[in-house]
């Protein structure tokens, strides 16, 4: 049995610099993915590990015009509480989806980001949504693009030695939303997925195009969603057609989802966009 | 190590292995573990020793003596079939939780309160509607006590 050392940094410049001294020390907020995932009682942690809930630089909230910026800490119930209409829909219909309320007390929106073994649920949706992470490392900040948080080989990426310290979302709205949960597990596992589309609709034009699949691994094509973004929605559908199959072939046949439900869930959310 | 907390009210200071869990389904499904962590439910079969340093835990043996509470329990017991003695604890904790929140909790609050106990004993909407006729009689008791 491993004895865990167990730090409690009360700065992000505390936590920032456990982290440069060791890389492999485990950070732990909500922990609902880190001990849930495990089946004993006695739980088998990192050799050191950091408890960085009660830092309350990772818990502040603060909104401007433009956007919202959450501390990573910031809990799913604590997001769902904020005053109605401050998260961009459909950020708060999926947050509610996850898990139950006494799950969601505890999991945070930056553990949501940060599991390694694949995506949440919360990943495609910032994606499409061109949220940013602010990373934190000794060598100092930086703001990065919730897209960065995937690899080049689709798998969840993380600098190492670094903290995401807080997200920010932007505060716009999207008139099609087209989100679909697959699998019946909460935690990242073969089976599940979560498909986003969203676009913006303007008369007959569509603006601002995004589709992401995220599950072990994720997908999305930013070149081809600024293709369709700004097509007119009247071509018909041999254009529709065209899109599903370059989005198709782009996907091809990987180990980690169904290349089938893939084409059926682009298939539905093309066929909604253009009717 | 030692985690100083407050359980019940009453300060604590338990010497704890740092990776220890409450045994129970370990995975926040069954709700059997379910505290209130700072003022939050809680599966507490999710939370090592270590993270709950600091923390006022409240556990359902201190609510069970409020009216509150007694009101819920009299609700459960007029029931055909009342909650099993494996979850009763459990669902009594969230639907105080709940009420606390919201007095007039509707249909989906209250499925979505008894998702946090994963029992399948009890008819639901049959829990459902003793919560809900339960809910106001409370109402109505407060109502009348405010008035007095």
């Amino acid at each position: 049995m491993r004895i865990s050392e167990i730090h409690y940094p009360s700065t992000i410049q505390e936590t920032v610099t456990l982290l440069s001294a060791n890389p492999a020390i485990l950070l732990l907020a909500g922990g609902t993915e880190i001990v849930g995932t495990q089946t004993a009682r006695v739980i088998d942690l990192a050799d050191q590990v950091a408890c960085i809930s009660r830092i309350s630089e990772l818990r502040k909230t603060m909104r401007t015009e433009q956007f919202i910026e959450l501390g990573a800490c910031t809990t799913l119930t604590g997001l769902l509480s904020l005053s109605k209409g401050i998260l961009p829909e459909p950020l708060p219909s999926l947050i509610h989806s996850i898990a139950n309320p006494a799950v969601r007390n505890s999991a945070t929106l930056g553990g949501n980001l940060c599991v390694k073994r694949g995506f949440m649920d919360l990943w495609p949706l910032l994606s499409c949504m061109e949220a940013q992470v602010e990373l934190r490392a000794e060598s100092g900040t930086r703001w990065a693009s919730v897209s960065h948080l995937c690899g080049a080989d689709g798998r969840p990426y993380l600098p190492e030695a670094s903290l995401i310290a807080r997200i920010r979302i932007p505060i716009y709205s999207y008139n099609f939303v087209f989100l679909r949960k697959l699998g019946s597990s909460s935690l990242p596992s073969p089976d599940r997925a979560c498909f986003v589309c969203l676009a913006n609709l303007s008369g007959d034009k569509i603006v601002d195009f995004r589709l992401a699949l995220s599950g072990v691994k994720a997908f999305r094509l930013k070149d081809l969603e600024m293709t369709v973004s700004g097509r007119r929605r009247n071509t018909g559908k041999k254009e529709m057609g065209a899109f599903v199959a370059e989005y198709e072939q782009a996907f091809g046949s990987p180990d980690w989802f169904d290349s089938r439900v893939f084409s059926a869930l682009v298939e539905e959310s093309f066929e909604r966009l253009y009717s | 190590m030692i985690v100083d907390i407050t359980v019940n009210g009453l300060a604590r200071h338990l010497q704890a292995r740092s990776d220890s869990l409450l045994p129970d389904c370990l995975a926040g499904r069954c709700g059997r573990c379910l505290v209130f962590m700072d003022g939050r439910l809680t599966y507490s079969c999710l939370v090592p020793a270590f993270k709950a340093r600091g923390s006022v835990i409240l556990s359902y043996e201190a609510l069970a003596s409020l009216p509150e509470t007694q009101e819920i329990e009299t609700a459960f017991s007029a029931m055909e079939s009342p909650p099993c003695p494996f979850c009763r604890k459990a669902k009594a904790l969230v639907l105080y939780g709940l009420l606390a929140k919201n007095p007039n909790p509707c249909e989906t609050e209250i499925i979505e309160a008894l998702s946090m106990v994963d029992c399948p004993c009890t008819d639901h909407y049959a829990l459902i509607a003793a919560i809900a006729r339960m809910a106001v009689g409370r109402n109505k008791r407060i109502y009348s006590r405010e008035n007095k």
